[in-house]
């Protein structure tokens, strides 16, 4: 029965999937080979429309992430969604999901880009509103609007790019940089990125797309949806290094993980801490890749994944366990109750603070520390290091709040944990979320960066983290007393606490615009004057015309004759004289 | 549908059409007359029927309209032989020749007439008054026409065309004034040449005989026979295919003959009366679409005790026509290889 679930053979299959792309990575890095296939579709006018794909170590280790994650969240469906009744459509859709990610991943092509990215945008769409409540329509639709900006914007850069008579923007990163058309372009991908991963102006829907199923956020919200935009834009990134546009970037980028990072320290949600933890990741791959370093990005974008991934597989399975509350003010004591979990979850989190030698540690402590080396102002300098602080405190206090305490929601109940389906899923992340980190440094970079700091500055990133769990455990044990005091900065806490606005801004920021100038465009133009001196006044005029015409068939035979010889008389006389 | 065997019909039929060839093939304006005299009281027995109150009234009214139309016709020819021989020049007396020409032809300042008679007439007699009646008249004006005073016709007729027909439930009133504005469109390709007009002409007649055949066949005269009548859903888009055909929508036949005639009243620097025709050609599409498409979609009922039932031979000539009136634009591009 277990055998021959579709979850069970869709998973496995990824999972061996996973392990070929390994081999293939292996193969291509120790050879040093890149293969690219181009299939010509149709050429027109000396315009080629191209399916490229390349297959590098790249785009083959992003691949071997995806679907090992991909592979471990359809074992984990099989007993978080049991219950579901289309078990096979929600299936289906993670399918389809993963398959047009691999599409972005292996293309080289500005089309065949837009394949894949519009199939993630529409199969996220599907998989946000999955539970079918007005709450999750509304996000799937904030989901799917901002995303569908980020297809717009590529959708332009298609068009500014057929000058170039064909779409393999691979071919012209080096070759077309100086080009301007090449930077509108740069330009338009760089915003299209932004909308993907959930760059600042863009970022309220990822909290928002929390309304989905679980493993849906495991694997679209964590670590394939929302990096396509940075894997873009790492394929991209010879075309910014020493361009002016990827400031605006490094800026906006670095915001958005100071801005997730106090935002998740007022969020009470469990799915949504995890979301604005991802975001703030997000804002540190966007900004040490618009630094330059997309190597680096790359790097973090693999080690963020493989935690993140396990890290809402167990909230997954201790929300399931809460019956299905998410508040973490509800729970508390569940390292009592849910050992194995507890485990998961710490490591994941401890992997995301960078505890050393988990994950984490190898890629942020390695983009930290060429921050520092490099050329830098002081705002994006502290941008940093306060959010790097601000992961620590969150990550100690979602800790803080679930395994220590007491446990909070009912008098009797019991915990346990359900089955090994999810724990074995998750058990697999587990190893990788220790281990990915130092396989992948010593995979990928041939040789080791060098750093060179003082003291004080080496040790900057041990201060911060401490100070940061510190403020996370104080906070977590405040009393409700002290709580209460931040009515005092009721303003400044309701600013802070609620993404910067964001939410606001893309939702009722647009739509009031909008809809009440669409409200006064339709009474005034569509049931105004247009409709009176257009349709409805055509008509109308006809229709007085037809029946007035109608009175002069009334008339008497005898009256049509005598008019007809009038109308002769008339010109005769006219003749006449 | 098919006019009665009757040896005395087919007489007045035989003379009606040669009266009319009498009149467009000779060579002075008084044979014209005496061709346009013979015809008219060809029509009146054809018309006129004893078991019919209607139709006798129709006969009358036509011989009284007609009569006066001829009577101005010869004097006027005769005044015009007096006064300026026969030199043709444009003035009043064109202008009265043309008035009378159009009462007979039932064109719109004089076309009270046309309405009302065709209220009486059977549905053959009235495609024989819509299409071959229009023949003589039409010939002769082309012979002697004085182009600002038809152009104002021309005008008036697509516009009383439209505006009239759109509140009659009576489909021979409808036809009716369909044809006072087809006429507009046959004294437009008039202006220009008159091998336009016989091409206008005959795909005018031929569209307009498929409608009389059909309407004749099934008795209906009124619209809202169309609602109540249990009709073979193929029959109703037979109606639907050559309405709209007749109304110029584009890919059929009905289109072709009005966009060789826009394309020559373009080019022949009309393009005011070209204006006109087509918005009011849009109006009696209206009303052509409003005619079967209730019957079509909304509102049919089906009766059990009354079903239409068609000889095959009749429907495949239907079919046949309707075939012709669908595909004709891409048929007639074969005969131009």
């Amino acid at each position: 029965m277990w055998m021959s679930s579709i979850c069970f053979i869709w998973g496995v299959f990824f999972f061996f999937l996973s392990l070929f792309m390994f081999y293939w990575v292996i193969y291509l890095m120790m050879n040093n080979i890149v293969y690219f296939l181009e299939w010509e579709v149709i050429s027109f006018n000396s315009v080629k429309i191209e399916m490229g794909v390349l297959f590098d170590w790249m785009s083959m280790l992003f691949m071997m992430f995806v679907f090992l994650i991909s592979s471990v969240v359809i074992l984990y469906s099989k007993s978080y969604m049991s219950s579901e009744l289309n078990l096979n459509r929600f299936i289906m859709l993670v399918i389809m999901f993963v398959l047009s990610m691999a599409l972005l991943i292996i293309s080289p092509n500005m089309i065949s880009i837009l394949l894949g990215w519009d199939g993630l945008g529409l199969v996220s769409y599907c998989l946000v509103i999955y539970y079918q409540n007005i709450k999750s329509f509304n996000a799937g639709m904030l989901t799917a609007l901002s995303n569908r900006i980020g297809d717009v914007l590529i959708l332009m850069s298609i068009s500014w790019m057929m000058n170039y008579g064909s779409w393999n923007f691979y071919f012209y990163l080096e070759f077309m940089k100086n080009d301007f058309e090449m930077l509108v372009i740069g330009g338009l991908i760089m915003a299209a990125a932004m909308t993907k991963s959930a760059q600042i102006p863009f970022s309220s829907w990822l909290p928002a797309a929390m309304a989905a199923p679980t493993p849906v956020s495991a694997l679209v919200h964590s670590s394939t949806l929302v990096t396509a935009g940075v894997y873009l834009l790492i394929r991209f990134n010879y075309l910014f290094i020493d361009s002016y546009i990827i400031n605006i970037l490094l800026l906006l980028s670095g915001l958005t993980m100071f801005m997730a990072g106090i935002s998740a320290n007022y969020e009470f949600d469990l799915k949504k801490i995890i979301a604005l933890s991802t975001l703030s990741q997000l804002g540190l791959m966007m900004s040490i890749l618009s630094m330059g370093m997309g190597d680096l990005a790359f790097f973090h974008l693999l080690t963020h994944a493989m935690f993140k991934a396990l890290l809402f597989m167990c909230a997954g399975l201790i929300i399931h366990m809460f019956n299905d509350i998410q508040d973490i003010r509800y729970m508390g004591g569940i390292s009592l109750y849910l050992p194995l979990t507890s485990l998961c979850f710490n490591i994941a989190n401890m992997a995301l603070c960078g505890i050393p030698f988990l994950a984490g540690f190898y890629s942020k402590d390695l983009i930290l520390e060429v921050v520092m080396m490099s050329n830098l102002n002081l705002f994006v300098f502290f941008l940093y290091f306060i959010s790097t602080g601000l992961t620590v405190f969150y990550s100690f206090r979602l800790s803080m709040y679930l395994m220590v305490g007491d446990y909070n929601l009912m008098s009797v109940y019991n915990l346990y944990e359900e089955d090994y389906v999810m724990l074995k899923s998750m058990f697999i992340l587990l190893v990788m979320s220790v281990v990915s980190g130092g396989m992948l440094v010593w995979m990928i970079f041939p040789y080791p960066y060098m750093i060179y700091l003082s003291l004080n500055m080496k040790l900057m990133v041990v201060y911060v983290s401490l100070l940061g769990g510190l403020m996370g455990y104080l906070v977590s044990v405040m009393k409700i007393y002290s709580l209460n005091k931040f009515i005092i900065t009721y303003k400044l806490s309701s600013f802070l606490g609620v993404m910067w606005f964001l939410p606001n801004l893309s939702t009722y920021g647009l739509n009031y615009i909008f809809l009440s100038l669409g409200g006064k465009m339709f009474k005034n133009l569509d049931m105004g004057w247009i409709e009176l001196y257009s349709v409805r006044g055509i008509s109308l005029i006809l229709k007085k015309n037809s029946i007035f015409y109608n009175f002069f068939h009334m008339n008497n035979f005898k009256i049509y004759l005598f008019s007809f010889i009038m109308w002769m008389v008339m010109f005769l006389f006219m003749l006449i004289i | 549908m098919y006019p009665s065997l009757n040896s005395n019909k087919m007489f007045f039929y035989f003379i009606l059409f040669l009266s009319t060839l009498i009149s467009i093939s000779s060579n002075s304006w008084l044979g014209c007359w005496v061709g346009l005299e013979i015809n008219l009281l060809s029509f009146i027995p054809l018309i006129s029927n004893t078991n019919n109150m209607m139709s006798s009234e129709a006969s009358l009214k036509y011989f009284l309209t007609q009569s006066i139309a001829s009577i101005n016709f010869l004097f006027f020819i005769l005044l015009k032989l007096m006064w300026m021989k026969n030199f043709m020049l444009n003035n009043s007396i064109s202008i009265l020749i043309n008035s009378s020409l159009l009462m007979k032809m039932g064109s719109t300042p004089f076309h009270f007439w046309f309405p009302n008679i065709i209220e009486g007439l059977s549905w053959f007699n009235s495609f024989i008054l819509m299409s071959w009646q229009k023949i003589a008249p039409m010939i002769l004006l082309s012979y002697y026409f004085y182009s600002k005073f038809i152009i104002i016709i021309i005008i008036m007729n697509s516009i009383i065309g439209a505006i009239g027909g759109l509140n009659q439930s009576s489909l021979r009133k409808i036809m009716a004034f369909s044809s006072i504005n087809n006429l507009s469109w046959m004294l437009a390709s008039l202006l220009i040449s008159e091998n336009l007009w016989i091409f206008y002409f005959m795909m005018y007649s031929f569209l307009i005989m498929i409608l009389c055949l059909l309407f004749n066949s099934m008795n209906l005269f009124y619209i809202n026979q169309l609602f109540f009548f249990n009709m073979n859903y193929g029959i109703k888009f037979l109606f639907l295919i050559n309405f709209l055909s007749l109304g110029g929508l584009p890919p059929f036949l009905g289109f072709y003959s009005k966009w060789i005639i826009i394309n020559f009243l373009i080019f022949n620097n009309f393009p005011m009366v070209c204006f006109f025709l087509i918005m009011m050609s849009l109006i009696i599409l209206f009303f052509y679409i409003r005619i079967i498409y209730s019957s079509f979609l909304f509102n049919n009922l089906n009766l059990k005790w009354i079903s239409i039932k068609l000889k095959n031979k009749q429907l495949f000539f239907y079919t046949l026509s309707s075939l012709i009136s669908i595909f004709g634009i891409i048929f007639s591009t074969f005969f131009f290889m």
